[in-house]
């Protein structure tokens, strides 16, 4: 240990340390010495003595007026460092703003595709239940104008005699439909439901509304030899016909 | 310098308090215009050696470790190597090579020297030649030992073992009591 201290001051790394010409590892090899070491602490500080008493002994008076041109100087950075922090802060304060407003549009953005997303899903069922009805419509149209054409007039039974309606069945064509012109007062809980007998099986064709329905022409499934069937069933429709109830029947 | 005083600077550096430059430069100014003037030998050159390294100062405030190194070492190293720096630029521009002129000690500014530095010859006189020569080369010419060595032509073991004892003659000139009584007197 001794000598390690002894090598240390008798090379020249205390002397270029004191003048602050160590490299990185130099600088830190002399500081550990100088904190662990009070011999090297005290050479150190001599060191330190010996150098001001020497450099003082250089001395020349500063020229007149130097004072006052340095703290000048030194006030007017300070003045501008200022006005860098007030332009550092103003220019903090219009990132803020801008991150600020740039989130808000990004979740605008975001919200708005959705609600695009939404409208476009909406359009297409539109489109979907547009190009249904023009079908609708096109068939309807198909089966009124053609002459191969059988118009059925249809009446009620003994249940409901004042119960009129018209198919149009047009076997060429494989369509039919109907239109129910009058149908009797029903009492509150109960309705008119639609069935078609389809190659043996009962097909649920809905319920009849008694107002919105009159203009409206209903599609049958098409058949050769099918029978269609009016019934009154319980408010709401049935699962399956009640043939008790059996108002008109249509064969077609 | 007393402790006190620096300590005082030393906490209005902390603070940023610009009072700090106005006692540095009444304690230190002289001093390192004389630091200055002898690297860059002329008077126009040291004033600006001398505004760059206390704006430096300034700046660097921060970053001063009392714990590393005594207030006078590190103003000393910042005017210094501020010094060599210009005095760098200026020869790279006139291409003028950095001579050793030991005989500026005695020629430099003392038109302009303080009257209790009126003993300085005296003083520096006590000191061997010898030894002189290398604290010039060392502490003012900017050289590191290797470069002193070659220009001196002076081999680095004596070059090392100069600096040393001249520095050690320093204490024997002036002993602790004078120094104390030399410090005081420039307070």
């Amino acid at each position: 240990m001794k000598n390690k201290i002894h090598d240390f001051l008798e090379s020249d790394l205390l002397e270029r340390y004191l003048l602050g010409e160590t490299d990185n590892l130099e600088t830190a090899k002399t500081e550990r010495y100088i904190a662990l070491y009070p011999e090297v602490r005290k050479a150190y500080d001599e060191l330190q003595d010996n150098l001001e008493a020497y450099v003082k002994l250089h001395a020349i008076k500063a020229p007149e007026g130097l004072k006052e041109t340095i703290l000048h100087k030194i006030s007017k950075q300070k003045k501008n460092n200022s006005k860098f922090y007030r332009f550092a802060i103003a220019a903090s304060i219009v990132a803020l703003l801008f991150a600020g407003s740039a989130f808000f549009f990004y979740d605008q953005n975001q919200d708005l595709m959705e609600k695009n997303t939404i409208v476009n899903n909406k359009i297409k069922t539109l489109e979907m239940d547009m190009r249904l009805e023009l079908e609708d419509i096109r068939n309807q149209y198909i089966v009124l104008n053609n002459p191969n054409t059988k118009k059925l007039n249809i009446r009620g039974n003994k249940k409901a005699q004042e119960l009129k309606a018209v198919a149009y069945v047009n076997p060429v064509k494989k369509l039919s439909y109907i239109n129910v012109s009058h149908l009797p007062q029903l009492p509150e809980e109960q309705c008119y439901q639609m069935w078609a007998e389809v190659n043996g099986e009962m097909v649920n064709l809905g319920v009849i509304k008694q107002f919105d329905d009159k203009e409206k022409l209903l599609a049958l499934p098409y058949a050769d030899q099918a029978v269609g069937y009016i019934t009154i069933e319980p408010k709401g429709g049935n699962l399956a016909p009640s043939v008790e109830n059996i108002v008109a029947d249509i064969k077609y | 310098m007393s402790k006190l005083l620096e300590n005082h600077i030393v906490e209005l550096l902390e603070e940023r308090n610009e009072k700090a430059m106005s006692l540095l430069y009444d304690n230190y100014a002289d001093t390192l215009f004389g630091v200055a003037y002898k690297v860059v030998k002329d008077e126009e050159l040291a004033q600006d050696v001398v505004q760059e390294s206390f704006i430096k100062i300034w700046k660097k405030s921060d970053s001063y470790d009392a714990s590393k190194a005594k207030l006078f070492t590190w103003l000393f190293r910042i005017t210094r190597n501020t010094a060599i720096d210009k005095l760098r630029s200026v020869s790279t521009k006139t291409d003028k090579e950095i001579q050793i002129d030991v005989s500026d000690v005695y020629n430099v500014g003392e038109q302009s020297i303080r009257p209790e530095f009126l003993d300085v010859k005296e003083h520096l006189d006590k000191i061997e030649e010898k030894y002189r020569i290398v604290l010039e080369a060392l502490f003012f010419e900017g050289m590191t030992q290797q470069e002193a060595s070659e220009e001196l032509d002076i081999p680095l073991g004596t070059i090392k073992s100069r600096l040393k004892i001249g520095l050690r003659e320093m204490r024997k000139i002036y002993g602790a009591p004078a120094l104390v009584l030399f410090i005081i007197s420039m307070l």
